[in-house]
C-alpha cells in the first residue's frame, strides 16, 4: 500500500517534470506522446525532457540505495557518501579531467569514488563504524582540499564548468549518462536482493548476529561496497548532487517504521527528490537554471537540521 | 617543560614566523632590508613589498591564527569533543555563507561590511551546533558532531555554489578567498578585523576560569559556584566571534582550530589560563607558516594557506579519532 503510494508520487513528479517548461504540455499529452508517440509535442517530450528527467529518476535511486545501504552499515543515518568522502573523491578527479582534459570525466569520476571508498576503508576499517565515519570525514575534508587546489590553479571558464559539476546539475543529460547507473543497478539486482535480507540483521548486536549464524565483519565489509559501488557510479553521472543519498533514507525509514532505511523506498524517494529538485531548478527563476544539487541541498539542509535536533541523544 | 618557558618559546616562534613572512616571497628580502623597511629607513622595491604586501599579511595572518585556534580550544570544551574545530563544526561555512549572501544579494564590497555579515552566519550556525552539543547530557559523540558539521559545511556549500554559479565575476574573486588565504590582504583589513578579534579574547579572556571548571562537567562546575549557563554563552559568543572575524577576513582555514590546541594541551596541561594564550601563539604560527609554505611550494604560484593547513590537518583529525 505504502509502496503503491510512492510509486504514484513518483510518477506524478515524472509527469509534472516532463509538462512544465518554456512550453507547457497538458499532462494528457505527455502521456501519450510517451507512450505511443507521434502529435505536435513529440520532439519537446522525447527528446528533450524525458531523457533528462529519467536521468534524474535513476541517479536519485541510485543515490538513494547507496545511502541506505551506508547509513544501515554505520548505523549512522548521517553518514552518506556525501559526507564520508565518496562524493570528494569522484569530485576531486571529475575536477582534474575537467579543467585538463587529459581523460573523460564519467570513468576518471567514478575511479575516483572508487578509491576515495577504498582510502576510507583502509584508515578506518569496518570493524567499528565509528572510526569508519570518522576516517570517511577526514579524508572527505582532505579531498576537498584537493579540489580547491585544482579549482583555484585552473582557468576560470575551466574552474566553473568543474564547480557546476561539484554541485550536480542534470543541464544538457540524459540517456547517455542514464544507461551506466542502470547497468550497474541490473547487475547489482542479485546482490541488492541479499543486501535487503542482510540489512535485516545489521540491527543486531554483533555477538547476537555471530549467534545466529551470520558473520557481521564480512556482512558489513560487502553493503558497504555495494553502497558504495552504487553511489560512486551515480556521482560520476550527475554529479554531486548533496543530500539525496543522506534525506531519503530517513524518509523512507520513517515512512516504513523500521529500524533500518527499507531499500525500495528509498530508491522511489530518492527518485522523486531529483525529479522535483531538477524540476524546481528549471523553473523557480527560470531562464536562470538552477543546478539540481542547490536545491536538494536547499531541502536537505533544513531536514538534517530538524533531525539533529529531534535526536535525544545526539 | 615549565609553563611559562612555553610561553616564551612560543613568542619566539611567532618572531622567526613573522621574520619568514616578512623576508620570504617570491622575491626574497634580506632580514637587515626588512628591519630597515619596517623603521623607515629603506625606500625602493624591497621597501614596498616588505611595508605594502608582506606586513598586512603577515598582521592578519596572525589575527587570524590567535582567532581560529582559541575558537578552537574553547569549542572543544564547550561540546567536550576533542575534534571541535570552527571548521568541523560548520560555523566557519556559516560565516562564509554570510560573506557571499552580502556579495551576491547585498552587493556589499567591503570587509567591513562582510564581517557583520560572516558573524551573523557563524552566529547562526554555532548556536545549532552549541544547541546539537548541549542536548546530549554527556556532550555529543565525536561522531555526531563531526558528521553534523560536515554536513552544514556541505549543504551550505551547495548553496553558496548555487549563488555563485549565477555570476561569473563574484565566483572568479571568490573562489580564491574560500579557499582561505592571506595574499592580497591589506593593513586597513587587518584594522577593520581587530576589534572583532580583541573583543573575542577579551570575552575568552574573562571564561577562562569558567572553562576549566565545565571541562569537569556542568554539576561540579556549579558546585564551585560557577553560572554554567553564562560560561557557556560567554565562551560561545567569543568563539564565534573569532571565527566569524577570521573567516570574514581570510576565508574559512581549516584545521588550526583543531590541532594547535592540542598540542598547547600537550604543553601546559589543561588550564584554560595557559592553553588560550599557548593556543594563540602557536596558532599565529601555524598560520604564518603555512602562508610562508605556500609562497615557497610552487613559485611563481602561490598554494593558498588553508589547502596547506587543510592537508597537514587531516592526518590530526586522523590521529585525533585513532588515539581514542
Amino acid at each position: 500500500m505504502r509502496y503503491a503510494v510512492l510509486v504514484l508520487v513518483l510518477c506524478a513528479a515524472v509527469v509534472a517534470s516532463v509538462s512544465l517548461g518554456d512550453i507547457a504540455v497538458p499532462p494528457m499529452d505527455v502521456l501519450q506522446s510517451l507512450l505511443f508517440g507521434g502529435g505536435e509535442y513529440d520532439l519537446v517530450v522525447r527528446e528533450l525532457r524525458w531523457p533528462r528527467t529519467l536521468l534524474a529518476a535513476v541517479g536519485g535511486a541510485a543515490l538513494a540505495i547507496g545511502g541506505a545501504l551506508i547509513q544501515s552499515v554505520t548505523r549512522n543515518p548521517l553518514a552518506s557518501p556525501d559526507i564520508i568522502g565518496i562524493t570528494q573523491g569522484a569530485g576531486l578527479a571529475a575536477t582534474i579531467a575537467l579543467t585538463t582534459g587529459i581523460v573523460s570525466v564519467a570513468p576518471a569520476a567514478t575511479a575516483g569514488g572508487l578509491l576515495a571508498a577504498a582510502a576510507v576503508f583502509a584508515f578506518g576499517g569496518a570493524q567499528t563504524s565509528r572510526r569508519f565515519v570518522l576516517a570517511g570525514v577526514a579524508i572527505a575534508f582532505a579531498l576537498r582540499a584537493g579540489i580547491e587546489i585544482v579549482l583555484t590553479s585552473a582557468e576560470t571558464l575551466d574552474a566553473q564548468r568543474a564547480q557546476i559539476w561539484l554541485i550536480g546539475s542534470l543541464n544538457g543529460r540524459g540517456f547517455e549518462e542514464a544507461a551506466p547507473i542502470g547497468v550497474v543497478l541490473a547487475l547489482t539486482m542479485a546482490p541488492l536482493a541479499w543486501a535487503a535480507w542482510a540489512l535485516r540483521t545489521t540491527s543486531l548486536d554483533d555477538d547476537v548476529a555471530r549467534g545466529i549464524g551470520v558473520r557481521p565483519v564480512a556482512r558489513r565489509y560487502g553493503l558497504a561496497a555495494l553502497g558504495v559501488v552504487i553511489a560512486a557510479t551515480a556521482t560520476a553521472q550527475i554529479g554531486a548532487v548533496d543530500f539525496v543519498a543522506l534525506v531519503a533514507p530517513q524518509l523512507a525509514q520513517r515512512l516504513s517504521k523500521r529500524e533500518r532505511p527499507p531499500i525500495v523506498a528509498s530508491a522511489l524517494i530518492g527518485a522523486t527528490l531529483v525529479v522535483f529538485a531538477d524540476l524546481l531548478g528549471r523553473r523557480l527563476l527560470a531562464p536562470t537554471q538552477l543546478p539540481a544539487g542547490v536545491l536538494t541541498a536547499a531541502l536537505g539542509a533544513p531536514y538534517l537540521v530538524y533531525l539533529l535536533l529531534k535526536r535525544r541523544r545526539a | 617543560m615549565k609553563r611559562s618557558a612555553v610561553l616564551v618559546l612560543g613568542a619566539l616562534l611567532l618572531g622567526v614566523a613573522v621574520a619568514a613572512s616578512l623576508a620570504i616571497g617570491a622575491r626574497s628580502v634580506p632580514l637587515s632590508e626588512v628591519l630597515a623597511a619596517l623603521l623607515g629607513e629603506l625606500t625602493g622595491d624591497n621597501a614596498v613589498i616588505v611595508r605594502d604586501m608582506r606586513l598586512p599579511r603577515t598582521l592578519v595572518g596572525i589575527e587570524v591564527g590567535v582567532a581560529l585556534a582559541m575558537a578552537g580550544a574553547m569549542m572543544q570544551t564547550l561540546t567536550r569533543n576533542p575534534i571541535a574545530e570552527p571548521r568541523i563544526l560548520g560555523i566557519s561555512a556559516g560565516a562564509s555563507t554570510g560573506v557571499v549572501v552580502a556579495i551576491a544579494l547585498f552587493g556589499v564590497g567591503t570587509l567591513g561590511g562582510w564581517i557583520w555579515f560572516g558573524l551573523l552566519g557563524a552566529g547562526l550556525a554555532g548556536t545549532l551546533v552549541f544547541a546539537v552539543a548541549a542536548r546530549a547530557r554527556e556532550g555529543a559523540s565525536p561522531v555526531n558532531l563531526a558528521l553534523a558539521g560536515a554536513a552544514i559545511d556541505a549543504g551550505l556549500g551547495a548553496l553558496i555554489y548555487g549563488l555563485l554559479s549565477i555570476d561569473a565575476a563574484t565566483f572568479d574573486q571568490f573562489r580564491f578567498w574560500v579557499v582561505g588565504a592571506l595574499s592580497g590582504r591589506t593593513s586597513q583589513m587587518a584594522l577593520q578585523v581587530l576589534p572583532f578579534v580583541l573583543a573575542g579574547v577579551v570575552l575568552a579572556a574573562v571564561s577562562a576560569r569558567g572553562l576549566d571548571a565545565l571541562s569537569l562537567g556542568d554539576d561540579v562546575a556549579r558546585g564551585l559556584g560557577h553560572r554554567v549557563g553564562r560560561v557557556r554563552i560567554t565562551a560561545g559568543a567569543a568563539s564565534i566571534l573569532l571565527t566569524g572575524a577570521a573567516v570574514a577576513v581570510a576565508g574559512p582555514i581549516a584545521f588550526v582550530g583543531l590541532a594547535v590546541p592540542h598540542a598547547a594541551r600537550a604543553l601546559v596541561g589543561t588550564g584554560h589560563r595557559w592553553v588560550l594564550p599557548v593556543s594563540a601563539l602557536l596558532g599565529a604560527v601555524l598560520v604564518l607558516s603555512a602562508d610562508v609554505l605556500g609562497r615557497v611550494l610552487f613559485p611563481p604560484g602561490e598554494v593558498p594557506a588553508g589547502v596547506i593547513t587543510a592537508l597537514v590537518g587531516a592526518p590530526v583529525l586522523l590521529w585525533t579519532v585513532r588515539r581514542r
